[in-house]
């Protein structure tokens, strides 16, 4: 995708690192979330806003480059974001490709071996997070006070470790349930998934362990969060879980398969990403996004700052600038993402926050995923092998 | 083929370098080894006492490549063997619950793979059952592909040249197509609005099915929903995906065996009063039964470490080994060691099957 944005000779301090600008273009990630579906929607986004923007000032003296998930989510931030950003403050911005999994902890461990910095900022998953400051060396405390706008996100988006602010939530979304509208009626309740005779072998759920169908056992059938503070109760989910398992007729891995599987039938229900659901249908398949009355999983990632990253004060900037309600409804609007803050709080219209959010969330219970993941994992395994 | 007189027997001519060279590490033993070897030689040829090369430069170049082989087969070692030697270090290593994984020299990995997280209060053998779907869809689709690439081969080996040639291009430009592709395609074909389920469904089968009560095993087994069959996943559809991959493989290794098949033999046994079948069961086969038993051993291999297919097709109760090491090392737990372990004991399973067949390969050449 190509944009009007002028290259800019960077200074020296960013120079040794501008190669690192060319798999920026690229829908490079597969797997990621988002990046499949919506090229041809993000290409005539991209030729609108790429005409709409005036050329920001020449010969900026401030850089910072911040990694995001690769191909549309990337994109759109190239696109819509970045642009607004360096608008505002003067700051250019150099997009990076990560993943969005723990791969990219892999990426900055070996980084900060070598002594590297890949990104000044980049986008972690809550337990990413957690598992980066425990490690320790990858992640550098952050300044609240350089970033006021910060603390009108929900308090549950920021995350302090030891050392200090770590984490500030970047945008969210919601696994939710869906179902063919075509072929059974909206359930009210998560329970509705156990009944075999409608959905015998014919749901579609995430293979994962942590992709939260524990939580929504948790809350559905038990109470919440607190259930999975402890072995017993994770266990008491799992078993849950068993039960359903008449019901699922696949059990998937990659966004795509589920995709694939409901555009073609093979299944008729089943856990899927909301936004993505609600453009599949705005696009006529058979899908047809809900908001049981327990809720559905709200995930989100964080903006972190690597360690050894000089740019501290042009990343507090971005996170603060990032953290506007416009901005977030900006990102709702042009990513799909939910706001980390409440529909009052932005201006986004209720349709407009109904494709991206929802309410009530169900949240994970991050640490137990995190403090349990070989006990939790196992059990899943055996669970699912029975 | 008569050596020339001067010169020294091939062998001959290596036994006397590598004397030549020890010869020269004892004279010099301060010298970098390098060096020495490559200089001592060349000022005192018939130290030895080994027949004396009379061409100048001879016992160099000779030594040089000695020496050459010696350093390439150092190099071919530690790319092979460094792998294995890395993924063996890591799978000692030790995980923190919610951190990274530290080099250690833990057996606790192995343990876990053998009887699972909570021995020894209790055994799971939950890996071991995936290390027997990883052996069983290897040996099926090992098996099931060469059962119908034989036949096929055959069939080629009668055709015209040119004919033969078309179908290996054919078959050799099918390799072409990579995992991802092929499992998409089949996907498409077992897909429940595009597929065989489609063609079920269009052409009555699926009514017919139920009206006879057939439908119902179907369902009980796996293979429908109340509304359609469904065949994936299924070990049915995972089978079918890897023997497909491998299928031509199997083809272009029993090619060249069949081809070679002297035609005088089948002629002989046709004039004897052999029916064809009996023909390819009493020549045809035990002719060519290494071939045949190699191509198999071969694409085991190469399916014990299947992803693609494993992964779309095959149900989580019966994925393999390959799919846990790709969740240990990338997925959320980040667990490189327990990875490690896990494709240790693949590896060795692999190998001890492979020296099984070999023995028992050699045990049956004895008795014949």
């Amino acid at each position: 995708m190509t944009t009007r944005r002028p290259r800019l000779i960077l200074p020296s301090a960013s120079a040794a690192s501008a190669p690192a600008s060319g798999p920026a273009s690229g829908p490079i990630s597969g797997l990621s979330r988002r990046s499949f579906l919506r090229n041809s929607a993000a290409t005539a986004g991209a030729v609108a806003a790429a005409s709409a923007l005036g050329a920001p000032a020449l010969a900026q003296a401030r850089s910072l480059r911040i990694g995001s998930y690769g191909g549309y989510f990337e994109n759109s931030f190239k696109e819509f974001v970045y642009p607004e950003f360096t608008a505002a403050t003067g700051i250019e911005i150099e997009s990076v490709t990560q993943p969005n999994s723990s791969d990219w902890l892999v990426t900055m461990q070996n980084a900060a071996s070598s002594g590297a910095v890949p990104a000044d900022l980049s986008l972690y998953a809550r337990d990413t997070m957690i598992r980066a400051a425990r490690i320790g060396g990858l992640l550098a405390p952050m300044d609240p006070a350089a970033m006021p706008n910060a603390e009108g996100l929900e308090s549950r988006f920021l995350y302090t470790g030891d050392a200090g602010l770590m984490g500030v939530g970047a945008m969210a979304w919601f696994t939710s349930m869906v179902i063919n509208p075509n072929v059974v009626e909206a359930p009210a309740s998560w329970a509705e998934f156990w009944d075999v005779e409608t959905y015998e072998s014919s749901l579609g759920l995430n293979k994962l362990y942590n992709s939260y169908l524990l939580d929504i056992a948790a809350a559905t059938f038990f109470d919440g969060a607190e259930t999975m503070g402890s072995k017993d109760g994770i266990m008491a989910c799992m078993e849950k879980i068993a039960e359903l398992k008449p019901c699922v007729g696949l059990w998937w891995s990659a966004e795509s398969q589920m995709e694939q599987a409901m555009k073609n039938e093979d299944v008729i229900g089943g856990t899927y990403y909301h936004d993505v659901a609600g453009l599949m249908a705005s696009e006529g398949f058979p899908i047809a996004s809900i908001f049981p009355r327990e809720g559905n999983p709200q995930d989100y990632g964080s903006w972190c700052l690597t360690e050894g990253s000089e740019k501290s004060a042009e990343a507090a900037e971005f996170i603060n600038f990032a953290s506007l309600p416009s901005t977030q409804a900006l990102m709702s609007r042009k990513i799909g993402t939910a706001p980390l803050l409440p529909q009052s709080g932005t201006d986004l219209t209720d349709a407009e926050f109904a494709s991206v959010s929802g309410t009530p969330a169900i949240t994970p219970a991050y640490e137990a995923y995190l403090d349990e993941a070989e006990f939790i994992k196992e059990e899943w395994e055996k669970m699912l092998a029975a | 083929m008569s050596t020339p007189p001067h010169a020294p027997a091939p062998a001959q001519a290596r036994a006397q370098a590598r004397a030549a060279a020890q010869q020269a590490d004892r004279a010099d033993p301060g010298a970098g080894a390098a060096g020495a070897d490559l200089s001592a030689p060349r000022g005192r040829p018939g130290a030895t006492g080994a027949p004396v090369d009379a061409r100048p430069g001879a016992p160099s170049r000779g030594l040089r490549f000695v020496h050459a082989q010696y350093a390439l087969a150092l190099v071919v070692a530690g790319l092979c063997l460094s792998p294995f030697a890395l993924v063996f270090a890591i799978s000692l290593g030790e995980v923190e619950a919610g951190a990274a994984w530290n080099w250690g020299v833990s057996a606790a990995n192995y343990a876990r793979v053998f009887v699972g997280l909570d021995w020894p209060e209790s055994a799971s053998f939950v890996y071991m059952r995936k290390l027997g779907w990883s052996l069983a869809y290897a040996a099926l689709g090992a098996v099931i592909a060469v059962a119908f690439a034989f036949p096929f081969a055959w069939a080629m080996t009668r055709r015209s040249r040119r004919a033969q040639t078309v179908w290996l291009v054919f078959l050799l430009s099918s390799l072409s197509l990579s995992e991802v592709f092929v499992v998409m395609g089949w996907d498409v074909l077992l897909s429940n609005r595009s597929g065989l389920p489609m063609a079920f469904r269009e052409t009555g089968l699926t009514d017919w099915l139920k009206a006879v009560g057939w439908f119902d095993v179907l369902r009980e087994i796996g293979l429908a929903t109340p509304r359609n069959v469904r065949f994936k996943p299924s070990v049915f559809a995972t089978v079918l995906t890897l023997s497909y991959l491998v299928f031509p493989y199997a083809v272009i290794l029993l090619y060249p065996a069949l081809s070679r098949l002297d035609p005088a033999m089948m002629e002989a046994a046709r004039t004897m009063g052999a029916r064809p079948f009996t023909v390819i069961r009493t020549v045809a086969l035990p002719a060519c039964r290494l071939p045949i038993a190699g191509a198999a051993l071969l694409l085991f291999v190469y399916l014990l470490g299947a992803y693609v297919a494993v992964t779309v097709f095959a149900d989580p109760s019966r994925q393999t080994l390959t799919i846990t090491i790709y969740e240990s090392v990338r997925g959320a737990t980040l667990n490189a060691p327990f990875g490690a372990a896990q494709a240790m004991v693949l590896l060795v399973t692999a190998v001890a099957c492979l020296g099984a067949s070999l023995a028992l390969a050699k045990r049956a050449e004895r008795r014949s």
